[in-house]
């Protein structure tokens, strides 16, 4: 390579079992279980753990076929990491949970729950911090917020008719009850709930040329990240309640930028201003990791950039749909990419200056 | 399917010679919703030298999908041809004019090359489908849509869309002649 970056993305485990494109990903923030979903309309899970030369290693737990008539576009996890939630093509939402046999020993993944309502294909779904409130959108161009009741029952709080397009993804603010929502129609809409009446949208991001396909906020919530069809990955600051305003774009991918994921990373060194890491991935097949800190010389609200890895052909010729940051502590370097190519795999992400020199 | 025809009298070219590829291609005359790819997948041993394909492989394979409203293929009205076709490394660009600028049908002609091209080409091929740049009133909506997986990726897994693309082929009397590509076609859907 030309370049001379300080971390190198290897990879750690290929993940097969899916028949058809993988959508998407989500990694239990609980336990050692990462699920992947697919065009196949399955779901399957994979533990991961340390063998005795602290290899991480990684098996296919459970295949949960689902039951969806479509393509199954992504996945999310309650934050108590218990429950699953899918989104289909097929517009529906699947709740899932795993039973517990007679002796209190997990068994089969069950369908607890079956949220219907939109009225054409879901695209993306998430659970907020507390896991109280769900989130889903669908390109029927709503957004619903279900708000998550004991046994598995939903109430729909809010049916937000605000984008003019596809509401592609759906992500919550990491403490707050702030949910953003990117679509076809180029847009990035911010909604609350008035506790006097219902939810509204209040804000709305504009400066993408195309497609917002993903979103990731940053773990202190003071950023939002997302991801476009434009080639480009921005970054909108808060400054305000409501207020978010552009502060950086991201450039240098070749194609759509399909997927973006803000974790906390995993520096070489402690830094007090660090906002941790962002990887994007998409068309072009190229997984970018940037590490992200705040700018402690200046006045201005512009955060320091450095792009610190980068891995091409991560899926050989083949698109990539999702890149996601493992959330559990101790594997903050750790990152799942799910592609055109059927694979979804994990990445480790390396400092490795020190060994060239 | 509403019954607005978007160009009643387009302008019909006459369809060159065969096919303009060296390398001769029975897909030309296949159905559009062919299963198999027509090239296999390069194997582990052949990989290091991939093929070439030029502008007349591309063409030969898209030239002969009709128009949905008319009973000609898209090289006789001129929406197709093999200038209008980029090829670069491991990506295929295909431009196409549509008859009229208001067409209507152009998604859907966009969408039939895409399907083409995906299920003919190996995998390694990253398409671009777009109208011809001053071509269509809607340029950028309908560039957008046809390049935007999630929603190809949906289209072809709604039974509704390909059932409407063979009705309005069936419609035209052409295609009749054809009957035995659309016994193939009915089959893989």
């Amino acid at each position: 390579m030309d370049e001379d970056l300080p971390y190198t993305l290897s990879n750690v485990a290929q993940l097969g079992g899916h028949e058809d494109r993988a959508w998407h990903i989500a990694w239990n923030p609980a336990k050692s279980l990462l699920a992947s979903c697919s065009a196949d309309k399955s779901v399957k899970l994979f533990t991961y753990s340390h063998d005795g030369e602290g290899t991480l290693n990684f098996t296919l737990a459970a295949s949960i076929p689902t039951g969806h008539l479509k393509t199954v576009r992504s996945v999310a996890w309650s934050p108590s990491g218990r429950t699953l939630a899918t989104a289909s093509f097929d517009s529906n939402i699947g709740i899932w949970e795993q039973e517990l046999d007679d002796d209190g020993n997990p068994g089969e993944w069950e369908c607890a729950s079956l949220l219907e309502g939109h009225e054409t294909e879901c695209k993306s779904v998430a659970y907020s911090s507390t896991g109280t409130l769900l989130a889903s959108c669908s390109r029927d161009k709503t957004v619903w917020i279900w708000e998550v009741q004991p046994d598995s029952d939903f109430e729909c709080m809010g049916v937000l008719m605000e984008h003019t397009q596809d509401v592609k993804c759906v992500a919550w603010h990491p403490t707050e009850e702030i949910l953003a929502s990117g679509s076809y129609d180029d847009t990035i809409k911010l909604y609350v709930d008035d506790p006097q009446d219902d939810w509204f949208c209040c804000a709305t991001l504009t400066g993408h040329q195309s497609t917002v396909w993903s979103l990731s906020w940053s773990p202190n919530g003071k950023y939002l990240a997302s991801a476009s069809d434009d080639k480009t990955v921005r970054l909108w600051r808060r400054n305000g309640e409501y207020d978010f305003k552009c502060v950086l774009v991201l450039e240098g991918q070749e194609r759509s930028v399909y997927s973006v994921s803000w974790g906390v990373g995993k520096s070489s060194q402690e830094n007090d201003s660090s906002l941790g890491w962002i990887a994007s991935a998409g068309g072009d097949g190229v997984v970018r990791v940037w590490d992200l800190s705040e700018n402690p010389s200046s006045t201005a609200d512009v955060p320091l950039v450095k792009l610190i890895a980068r891995l091409p052909a991560a899926h050989g010729v083949f698109d990539i749909n999702s890149v996601v940051w493992c959330p559990r502590k101790g594997y903050e370097d750790l990152l799942a990419t799910s592609g055109d190519d059927v694979v979804t795999q994990t990445l480790q992400t390396t400092y490795q200056r020190r060994l060239r020199q | 399917m509403s019954g607005e025809i978007f160009n009643p009298n387009p302008t019909v070219f006459r369809s060159s010679a065969k096919s303009h590829s060296s390398r001769s291609l029975s897909t030309a005359k296949k159905s559009l919703w062919i299963n198999e790819p027509e090239w296999s997948q390069p194997d582990q041993e052949t990989d290091e030298e991939e093929e070439a394909i030029d502008q007349d492989e591309i063409f030969d394979l898209i030239r002969n999908i009709y128009d949905p409203e008319h009973p000609n293929t898209l090289e006789e009205l001129h929406v197709v041809s093999a200038p209008q076709i980029d090829i670069g490394e491991n990506r295929v660009k295909v431009e196409f004019t549509p008859t009229v600028p208001h067409c209507g049908m152009s998604t859907l002609i966009g969408l039939s090359i895409r399907v083409r091209l995906i299920r003919s080409l190996p995998t390694r091929f990253k398409l671009d489908i777009v109208v011809k740049p001053g071509s269509h009133q809607s340029e950028n909506a309908v560039n957008k849509q046809l390049n935007d997986k999630e929603r190809v990726a949906a289209a072809l897994e709604n039974p509704a869309l390909p059932y409407s693309l063979l009705f309005v082929c069936v419609s035209t009397l052409r295609l009749i002649l054809n009957l035995v590509d659309l016994k193939d076609a009915i089959k893989t859907i």
